[in-house]
């Protein structure tokens, strides 16, 4: 798992480099909306440029089959795309339609996952509601508060600081990483997948997963409804203490830890057996989220984080 | 702005720039599942934001949204265009949910008649929250949490009236009170969303 | 005017506009800091109208009630050379087990609220619709014929799926009172039929 993520961040690392360089070039784009088609290092690689006007709560979409999709906040009220084409057997369409901007890598005859790929950047302003399809991705969001849909087959997901927005993500075996969502409606479909969820609070935060592993580390705040669930992968959640919560947890045939005191509850809608479940109040109640953590055949472990963390 | 190059081979492009409203309301007569899609498109989240403000419960709004667009498609081949298509299926729409809220006891008006008194259950005599005023802008995220906790009969009017933009006698007309019913359940409404504002600016302050 | 008439006045006359109104507000600091606000109110109002997108399940759900009413009828419309996101029309036929899935996770939806026994009772009656391994035969034969290289994938994440739903469905079948059962069955079946969309729907080049 570590490998993995290390070997995500190096990728997200490598990317960021690579996209610092373009951008350079874009400062030299004078004339809005106009297509730029700049030779590549390779013969049939190729860029191109694409900017939008549009209000505010703009739309945004982008499809793309094969190749990576980043999304960052403009300055102002403008969509830019910057697309790096892998070769001649995938073109880009565009569409703006009023306030919404469609963008599609349309694979032509003979494309397959190399010569179909393309690389976006895209900035849109950050109340834009965007949506972007992957099958291989990775697919990134950033700095947003306007809603946030993902949807990759094997591609890695990470969305980070977006607030007050509803964030969904839907993956078949990518990883998914979201760091920062506050005050979110937050949905994450994941079938194989590990799913990790660093500092995400809001009204509705849920996980479900067939095998995937699920991590959660934050405070379970905002008095909001938390459901992690997973039929075989493990459920590990790391809180503070002082963490306001009613808490159940039950792993049908895997192991319950915890290691934080609950106030234990006798009226639950599972038989409560040391080692497969627990259900309990943590801090005040008055102010408390509901959390569900829920396996068939993996562990959960509920951790107290400790001060330093 | 638009870009001088446009290559017109996406799908939603297509439906964007080709299939207006009219030609997808003649596809879907002829039972052409894209243009339901287009027609649901265009019109879903005014429709369910709806439902959403009214009910303040995201499953019940998705559930009635979904009822909706059903008994609208089902309708639509009797559709003849003499009255816009959105404001028929907003008017249906609003149908659903009172028809449901109805059926769930809820009061579509608030039983108060008179703006004086019978504010008991109002949050600022609990929270002594008079003191803060509400400076600047109202955030929408918090206007929609206060809305979400005004009492179901209050909450159908200020949506009606303040969100959907209906007017007073067409309110009367859907939800079957008088004209100066809906005026003074708009007020009260309005000034119940203060308070609640307000005590959300105070439990803010408190925290900080 | 007082303070309290020019409340009620408020009613009739929400901006404060009205002769006798404007002179108690020159006056009376408390009443027009009452109308500024109930006027930022109103200016915000309008931003929640459509400011909320409904979940993809909606109109999945409709999709499939249209279909299965027989509102949407095939198109004759030729399928084009290579697109990854129109290949959903040229895999129409998939829509029958996709359709079993996505309707049964509606049809569990609409009874979420209803008691658990309810819930679970639909959740059993409904769940051999999907359990049926021709359907699942079917699919994969598809990816083998449009991504062969992606066929063991969905092949693992299909028998992970069935596994997920065939212990939760245990889960209910042992006390159909359990709720949190019946809510796990659900999970199971959105994750198939998410399996089943993604799949369909635009992910498979």
């Amino acid at each position: 798992m570590g490998a993995l993520r290390d070997l995500r961040q190096e990728t997200m690392a490598a990317h960021d480099k690579s996209w610092g360089s373009r951008m350079v070039s874009k400062r030299t784009v004078k004339v809005i909306a106009i297509g730029v088609i700049v030779a590549g290092t390779l013969a049939a690689e190729s860029k191109k440029e694409y900017h939008f006007a549009v209000g505010s709560k703009a739309g945004v979409s982008v499809m793309n089959p094969y190749g990576s999709i980043w999304v960052r906040p403009s300055l102002n009220n403008t969509v830019v795309v910057s697309a790096i084409l892998h070769s001649d057997k995938v073109e880009v369409d565009n569409n703006q339609s009023g306030n919404r901007v469609d963008i599609q890598s349309h694979l032509l005859p003979g494309a397959d996952s190399e010569s179909g790929r393309v690389d976006y950047e895209v900035l849109v302003p950050a109340d834009a509601s965007v949506t972007l399809h992957s099958s291989s991705g990775p697919l990134h969001a950033e700095k947003l508060h306007g809603d946030v849909t993902l949807e990759g087959s094997t591609a890695t997901i990470d969305v980070r600081d977006v607030s007050n927005a509803h964030v969904h993500v839907k993956t078949l075996n990518g990883a998914v990483t979201l760091n920062n969502v506050q005050n979110g409606h937050v949905e994450v479909d994941s079938l194989s997948g590990e799913v990790t969820l660093t500092g995400v609070n809001g009204p509705l935060v849920q996980v479900v997963s067939t095998s995937g592993n699920i991590n959660y580390i934050g405070d379970f705040g905002d008095s909001g409804e938390y459901r992690l669930t997973s039929h075989s992968g493990d459920i590990e959640a790391t809180i503070p203490e002082w963490t306001s919560a009613d808490v159940s947890a039950r792993s049908v045939r895997g192991e319950v830890h915890d290691d934080i005191p609950l106030q234990p509850k006798f009226h639950t809608w599972f038989p409560i057996r040391a080692g497969v479940a627990f259900a309990g109040t943590m801090g005040r109640a008055a102010a408390s989220s509901t959390v569900v953590l829920r396996t068939f055949n993996g562990k959960i472990h509920l951790r107290k984080r400790s001060e330093k963390q | 702005m638009r870009p001088e190059k446009k290559t017109l081979t996406d799908r939603r492009q297509r439906r964007g720039d080709e299939l207006s409203e009219a030609a997808a309301i003649e596809r879907a007569k002829q039972g052409d599942a894209e243009a339901f899609q287009v027609l649901y498109d265009m019109h879903k989240r005014r429709v369910y934001s709806l439902c959403l403000r009214m009910t303040a419960n995201t499953a019940e709004a998705e559930d009635l949204a979904q009822e909706a667009f059903l008994q609208l498609y089902r309708k639509i081949a009797t559709f003849r265009g003499e009255s816009a298509f959105s404001t028929w299926l907003h008017r249906l729409s609003v149908n659903v949910v009172l028809m449901h809220l109805r059926k769930k006891g809820l009061p579509v008006v608030s039983l108060e008649e008179t703006t004086q008194g019978g504010d008991d259950d109002s949050p600022k005599k609990d929270f002594g929250t008079e003191d803060v005023a509400l400076a600047g802008s109202i955030d929408r995220l918090h206007l929609q949490k206060a809305v979400e906790s005004l009492p179901p009969g209050y909450r159908s009017i200020f949506v009606l009236h303040d969100v959907e933009g209906y007017e007073h006698n067409e309110i009367a007309k859907i939800v079957g009170c008088s004209i100066g019913n809906s005026k003074s359940q708009l007020h009260k409404a309005r000034m119940k969303l203060r308070d609640l504002l307000k005590l959300q600016r105070a439990e803010k302050a408190g925290k900080a | 005017m007082n303070c309290i008439e020019l409340e009620e006045s408020l009613v009739e006359s929400e901006d404060g506009s009205s002769r006798e109104q404007r002179a108690h507000l020159s006056a009376c600091p408390a009443c027009s800091g009452l109308v500024e606000e109930l006027r930022s109110i109103i200016a915000t109002a309008v931003e929640l109208r459509g400011s909320a997108e409904p979940s993809p399940q909606v109109w999945n759900s409709i999709e499939m009630v249209l279909r299965q009413e027989g509102l949407i009828r095939p198109q004759p419309t030729p399928r084009p050379a290579l697109s990854s996101f129109s290949a959903r029309w040229g895999w129409a036929r998939w829509l029958a087990p996709a359709a079993a899935a996505v309707l049964l996770s509606a049809g569990i939806l609409l009874y979420r609220a209803s008691v658990a026994d309810k819930l679970a009772q639909q959740v059993s009656v409904a769940a051999p619709a999907l359990d049926a391994g021709m359907d699942d035969n079917d699919f994969l034969q598809e990816i083998a014929a449009q991504s062969p290289q992606l066929r063991p994938v969905y092949e693992d994440n299909l028998r992970r799926a069935n596994e997920y739903i065939r212990d939760a469905q245990s889960a209910v079948n042992e006390d159909p009172n359990d709720a949190e059962a019946a809510r796990s069955l659900m999970d199971a079946y959105q994750q198939k039929a998410m399996l089943f969309n993604i799949a369909m729907d635009r992910s498979l080049p």
